[in-house]
């Protein structure tokens, strides 16, 4: 057989998703992370960046639709795509994510100004992270309704991911959720790594969202 | 070392995007009641093997004597059969993404050559040419690269009938087990092959449920 020693150079393999700003963000079901994008895409476009969008709903394309609606005279429906997993969300951006990159790559070939990439993935549980070959930077998304105790369960979604966002701060009160408790937890089992409060729904901590990714950005391509 | 890559290439666990795919199944299920087994050798006899497998052979023949033209005339006619754009685009999704890490992984002239092909534009990449490529490079006989194909077909099938609770874990197994006599009459069929115009698919229905599913409301599987 032929045999050979070495991979072949990376340049022979890239592609323009390899050149993308990729962000993943992951979290449980219904935690807010629809509502998370929804609310940065307008922020980015305001920045000057070009989105695309892709959800991996779990079992309609519930999410993809949601965004095209909601998002209806700000981001073209076609840079919305739904990928379906098969039943596995963390296969799907993790393990193997080919799906996921075969979507980016055809939203590319078809949108050639797009220089941010969203990835939703399926609603899943504490465990979730991403393939960095699929997102150069992951948001892990809570939400208080989950409980305050959520962010001491640990879990490499909430300490590993690149920035923790507890979301709907709003109804804490009524969900009997300790917002102290909760961003002092996160800090402590996060080791210093950013947390975020967000309110979605009203733009709360959005800004700071945004400000981060494009911290990030700017870390994981110099030029841009 | 040809054995090890083969299992490395059949297996699962080798990133290609397969565990979306449920090869039409779901739309069945979503129809009523279906009989996996009885399906499965249907689709291996008139599908599976006189397409994609068939594909997978003469790809492999065509690689091992440089003929590059073949290769894309098999692809491209293995495009051509595939009647629905959900069918077509799994087939070159699942297809692209092997040929990046099998390239990567593996490294064959073979398998940087179809990477340049495809990246040109000249060809679509279809899943079973880019094993057949793969294989070719990597020494695997036609034989046994056309069975353990089928079988890796076969097992994410069952795979997708766990998910789809019309099969427990144990009745899977049974079940690829039992396609074992189904899995050899294909991949001897895609064997006798001799010209890209061999490729065909006699599927009616399956075509009609796939048509079906493109537009389904609720799904697990991307086919």
């Amino acid at each position: 057989m032929h045999q050979h020693a070495h991979p072949a150079p990376a340049t022979h393999l890239t592609t323009a998703l390899d050149r993308v700003f990729k962000v993943g963000v992951g979290g449980p079901v219904g935690s807010g992370k629809t509502a998370l994008i929804e609310a940065l895409v307008p922020i980015l476009l305001r920045r000057g960046h070009s989105v695309g969008v892709i959800t991996n709903d779990i079992y309609t394309q519930e999410d993809a639709d949601h965004v095209r609606r909601t998002l209806d005279g700000v981001l073209d429906p076609a840079r919305i795509m739904g990928v379906e997993t098969g039943s596995c969300p963390h296969t799907a951006v993790r393990d193997d994510p080919s799906m996921n990159l075969a979507a980016g790559a055809e939203l590319l070939e078809r949108f050639g100004d797009i220089d941010t990439l969203l990835y939703e993935s399926g609603g899943d549980n504490l465990t979730l992270t991403f393939s960095p070959l699929l997102a150069d930077v992951y948001v892990f998304v809570l939400d208080t309704g989950e409980g305050d105790k959520m962010p001491r369960k640990r879990g490499p979604g909430i300490t590993d991911s690149d920035l923790l966002v507890i979301n709907k701060i709003d109804i804490a009160p009524y969900v009997r959720a300790d917002l102290d408790v909760m961003a002092r937890d996160a800090d402590r089992v996060r080791e210093g790594r950013p947390v975020i409060l967000t309110d979605a729904l009203r733009g709360t901590g959005l800004p700071e969202v945004a400000d981060f990714i494009t911290s990030r950005r700017r870390a994981c391509s110099p030029s841009a | 070392m040809s054995l090890l890559a083969q299992l490395q290439l059949a297996d699962s666990a080798f990133p290609g995007g397969l565990y979306t795919l449920s090869h039409g199944l779901e739309s069945y299920a979503q129809a009523g009641p279906v009989d996996v087994a009885a399906l499965l050798e249907d689709v291996l006899l008139h599908a599976a093997g006189p397409g994609d497998a068939t594909a997978l052979v003469l790809a492999h023949r065509a690689v091992r004597r440089d003929d590059w033209d073949t290769v894309v005339a098999v692809d491209q006619r293995l495009h051509a059969i595939k009647l629905n754009r959900e069918l077509r685009a799994a087939a070159t999704r699942t297809g692209n993404q092997v040929l990046r890490t099998a390239a990567t992984v593996f490294a064959t002239p073979e398998l940087l050559r179809l990477v340049e092909l495809t990246g040109a534009g000249a060809t679509p990449g279809n899943h079973a040419v880019v094993l057949g490529t793969a294989y070719a490079g990597l020494g695997v006989a036609e034989d046994g690269a056309v069975t353990g194909d089928l079988y890796a077909f076969a097992a994410s099938w069952v795979s997708a009938a766990v998910r789809l609770r019309r099969l427990d874990f144990r009745q899977a197994q049974a079940t690829l087990y039992g396609a074992g006599p189904a899995i050899e009459r294909a991949a001897a069929a895609a064997l006798a092959a001799r010209d890209p115009l061999d490729l065909y698919a006699a599927t009616p229905i399956a075509d009609t449920m796939s048509c079906a599913h493109e537009r389904a409301t609720a799904r697990l599987f991307t086919t």
